[in-house]
C-alpha cells in the first residue's frame, strides 16, 4: 500500500533507493543503531537491522548469509521477501490492524507466542467492525509485521508463523 | 470542495477521473485488485490501496472494502467512474451513511432510472417522447398479443431489469411473439432474477442518439448536445460521433431543450445521458444512464467543457454556473473504442503490450491507461483505450481519424484497430449513412476481413 507519498516509476525508484539504502545501512553499522527512518519530499524510508534466524533470500534467488548474524535489511526488501515467506499470514481485508482487543489490553500474540490453528492473531477493523484474524496454522509467531493501529490493505503481510 | 477523492474504478476511466482531480487540486486515492498492482492509475495516484483479489465482486464491487479504504485514507468522496458500482443506488446510500460523498446522482434517481419500466413512465411524465408499448410489465400472453396487434409488428420484448441485450427478443409475427415471450422471461429470470418483461414497438433501422445532460440538483440543468452511437455490435457501442450527421440545428435544439427541461424538473444532480432511438424524424426514449459515459470525450471535444470536472463540482454542492447559452458546438468529433480483441472474431486477447505508440498531433486525444510493457489482465473488460479525434468539419475529422488510426501502434496483443481502419474508409460511414444494425450487417457480409 502506498499512502500519502508518491511512487516513482520503478527504474527511477530502484536507482534512488538502492543508493540511499546503502548509505543508511553503512550508517547503521557505523553507529550501532538498530533503526533509522528518514523522510524527504513526502517519502519515508526506514532501514532497520534485526537479529533474525529466518533465511533471507536475495532478489536474485541466492540465499544471503543469515542465521544468527545481524543483517541490515530494509523495509522495501523485507516486505518483498516476506510476502513469499511460507509462514506469512496476509490480511484478508482492508482496514486498521490492532494487536489487542481494546486499547491498553494485552496483545493477542507477541513474538515467541505459540499459536494453534484458529487462535486470534490480531484484529482488522473495517467499517466499525472488529474482524478477528485467526491463525491459519499452528506454530510460533516469529515476526509481527504491522504496528498497532496501522492501516493495512488486502493481501498485506501481517505476521510470520513458523 | 472535496479534499480527497477515492476513485472506485480502474483502467482509462480511473485515469480520466484522476486527471480532473489533479486539475482541481484534489488529492487522489487509487484502489486496485491484486491483478492491477501495476496499473497506471495506481502509479499516478497520490495514495493507493489494494482492496482484494482479481475477481471484481471481491474487489471493485466489494462495498465493505471500498468503505474501509475510505476510512484508512480519509477520503471524503468517491468517484465511481462507469460500470462496477456507478449505478448502484445502495452504494451511494451506504457512502452517505458513512459521511462520504458519492460523486453521482441522488440515490432515488439512480434507482428510478435503473428500473426500465419506471424510467419510461417517468420520461413520459416529464414530456420526453417514448416508444409506444406496454405501460409496465406484460401480464398474460393474451395481453401481449392484443398490444402487439395494436402497435403493429414487429415488436420487441425486453427484460425490465435488463441491460446488455440479455432478455431481449424481436417478434415479427404472432407465432414468434409467444416464443419470444417465453425465451425472454427465462433469460431475464436467469440473468437478473426477475422475469418481468415488457413489450414495445420495434424500430427497423433506427439510429442511437443520446443527449448529454448536466444538472446541479437545485433545478438548474443544461444539455450538451448529442452523440450518435449507432455503430454497435451486440448492443455494445463501437464508434461514437458528435454532432449526429442526421440531425440539423433545429432538431438538435428541440430535443436538447426538451431533455434539459425534463432533467431540470427532476432536479437531477450530476452528469447523465438520455438515450433515444431515432427513426424518420422521431425520437423514442430508451433509457437514462446516471453516470459519466465511456463516450463522454466526444462531447468534451465539441464543447470544450470538462464533464468530469463539472460533475465533481456539482457533487460538492456548487451551483451550476454554465448557462445553456454558454454551450457552443464547434466542429466534429469521433471516438473509437480500441479493444484487446481479434478484429474479426472479437475473441478477447489479454496479454502484454510489447510496443505502444499512441497517435498525436492537433485534434487527437487518446484516453488510455495502457503503456509499453503493460499486461492487460484477463479479468476485466477489454478496452485498451479510446481514440478521440476532432476536426473543424466532419470531413476533416474523418481524414484526421484515418491518419491517427494508421499511427496507432499496439503490438503484442490483438486489437480492433484494423476494424476501425476499414470502417473509416467505408462509404456508408463516410456518408454518415448508418443505423444500429449497420455494423453487424457489415460484419456478416464480410465487410471486414484481416
Amino acid at each position: 500500500m502506498r499512502m500519502l507519498k508518491r511512487l516513482p516509476m520503478p527504474k527511477e525508484k530502484l536507482a534512488l533507493e538502492t543508493a540511499l539504502i546503502r548509505e543508511l545501512a553503512a550508517l547503521l553499522d557505523e553507529t550501532g543503531l538498530t533503526e533509522i527512518e528518514i523522510g524527504q519530499n513526502g517519502q519515508r524510508l526506514r532501514v532497520a537491522r534485526q537479529t533474525s534466524v529466518t533465511r533471507v533470500v536475495a532478489a536474485d534467488g541466492t540465499p544471503a548469509p543469515a542465521a544468527g548474524r545481524t543483517t541490515p535489511s530494509t523495509a522495501v526488501a523485507t516486505v518483498a521477501d516476506l510476502a513469499a515467506h511460507p509462514g506469512v499470514v496476509n490480511s484478508p481485508m482492508v482496514g486498521t490492524a490492532y494487536w489487542a482487543p481494546e486499547p491498553g489490553a494485552k496483545p493477542f500474540v507477541e513474538v515467541g507466542s505459540q499459536v494453534k490453528v484458529g487462535d486470534t492473531l490480531l484484529i482488522v477493523e473495517a467499517m466499525k467492525t472488529m474482524n478477528q484474524i485467526p491463525a491459519p496454522r499452528a506454530g510460533t509467531v516469529t515476526r509481527i509485521l504491522v504496528e498497532d493501529g496501522q492501516p493495512v490493505e488486502y493481501g498485506e503481510p501481517l505476521m510470520i508463523i513458523e | 470542495m472535496f479534499d480527497k477523492i477515492l476513485i472506485a474504478n480502474r483502467g482509462e476511466i480511473a485515469l480520466r477521473v484522476l486527471r480532473a482531480c489533479k486539475e482541481l487540486g484534489i488529492a487522489t486515492v487509487a484502489v486496485h485488485s491484486t491483478a492491477d498492482a501495476d496499473a497506471m492509475h495506481v502509479r499516478l495516484a497520490d495514495e493507493s490501496v489494494c482492496i482484494g483479489p482479481p475477481a471484481a465482486r471481491e474487489s471493485y464491487l466489494n462495498i465493505p472494502s471500498l468503505l474501509a479504504a475510505c476510512e484508512i485514507t480519509g477520503a471524503d468522496a468517491v468517484h465511481p467512474g462507469y460500470g462496477f458500482l456507478a449505478e448502484n443506488a445502495r452504494f451511494a446510500e451506504i457512502l452517505t451513511e458513512h459521511n462520504v460523498h458519492f460523486i453521482g446522482p441522488k440515490p432515488e434517481h439512480i434507482r428510478l432510472m435503473g428500473d426500465k419500466i419506471e424510467a419510461k413512465r417517468t420520461a413520459r411524465a416529464l414530456g420526453i417522447p417514448v416508444v409506444p408499448g406496454s405501460e409496465g410489465g406484460i401480464g398474460s400472453d393474451q395481453e401481449a398479443i392484443a398490444l402487439a396487434r395494436n402497435i403493429g409488428f414487429p415488436v420487441l420484448i425486453k427484460a425490465a431489469a435488463g441491460g446488455g441485450g440479455r432478455g431481449m427478443k424481436v417478434a415479427h409475427t404472432q407465432a414468434d411473439l409467444l416464443t419470444a415471450l417465453a425465451t425472454a422471461r427465462t433469460e431475464a429470470k436467469a440473468a437478473f432474477g426477475d422475469d418481468t418483461v415488457y413489450l414495445e414497438k420495434y424500430l427497423a433501422t433506427p439510429r442511437h442518439i443520446e443527449i448529454q445532460v448536466l444538472g446541479d440538483g437545485n433545478g438548474r440543468a443544461i444539455h450538451l448536445g448529442e452523440r450518435d452511437c449507432s455503430l454497435q455490435r451486440r448492443h455494445q457501442k463501437v464508434l461514437e460521433e458528435g454532432p449526429c450527421p442526421a440531425l440539423n440545428a433545429a432538431e438538435r435544439d428541440a430535443i436538447g431543450n426538451q431533455v434539459a427541461r425534463a432533467v431540470r424538473d427532476l432536479r437531477y444532480l450530476g452528469v447523465g445521458t438520455v438515450e433515444f432511438l431515432y427513426e424518420e424524424g422521431g425520437f423514442y426514449f430508451i433509457e437514462m444512464n446516471t453516470r459519466i459515459q465511456v463516450e463522454h470525450p466526444v462531447t468534451e471535444m465539441i464543447t470544450d467543457i470538462d464533464l468530469v470536472l463539472e460533475q465533481i463540482r456539482v457533487a460538492a454542492g456548487a451551483d451550476l454556473t454554465l448557462e445553456q447559452s454558454d454551450v457552443k458546438f464547434h466542429g466534429h468529433a469521433i471516438e473509437c473504442r480500441i479493444n484487446a480483441e481479434n478484429p474479426a472474431t472479437f475473441r478477447p486477447s489479454p496479454g502484454q503490450i510489447l510496443h505502444y505508440h499512441p497517435p498525436g498531433g492537433l485534434g487527437v486525444r487518446v484516453d488510455s491507461a495502457a503503456y509499453q510493457g503493460y499486461t492487460i489482465p484477463p479479468y476485466y473488460d477489454s478496452l485498451v483505450g479510446k481514440l478521440i479525434v476532432h476536426g473543424k468539419t466532419r470531413t476533416e475529422c474523418l481524414m484526421r481519424l484515418r491518419r491517427a488510426l494508421d499511427e496507432f501502434v499496439v503490438d503484442g496483443i490483438e486489437t480492433t484497430l484494423p476494424l476501425f481502419r476499414a470502417l473509416v474508409r467505408d462509404q456508408d460511414v463516410v456518408d454518415g449513412d448508418y443505423h444500429i444494425h449497420w455494423l453487424e450487417q457489415f460484419l456478416e457480409r464480410g465487410g471486414f476481413h484481416e
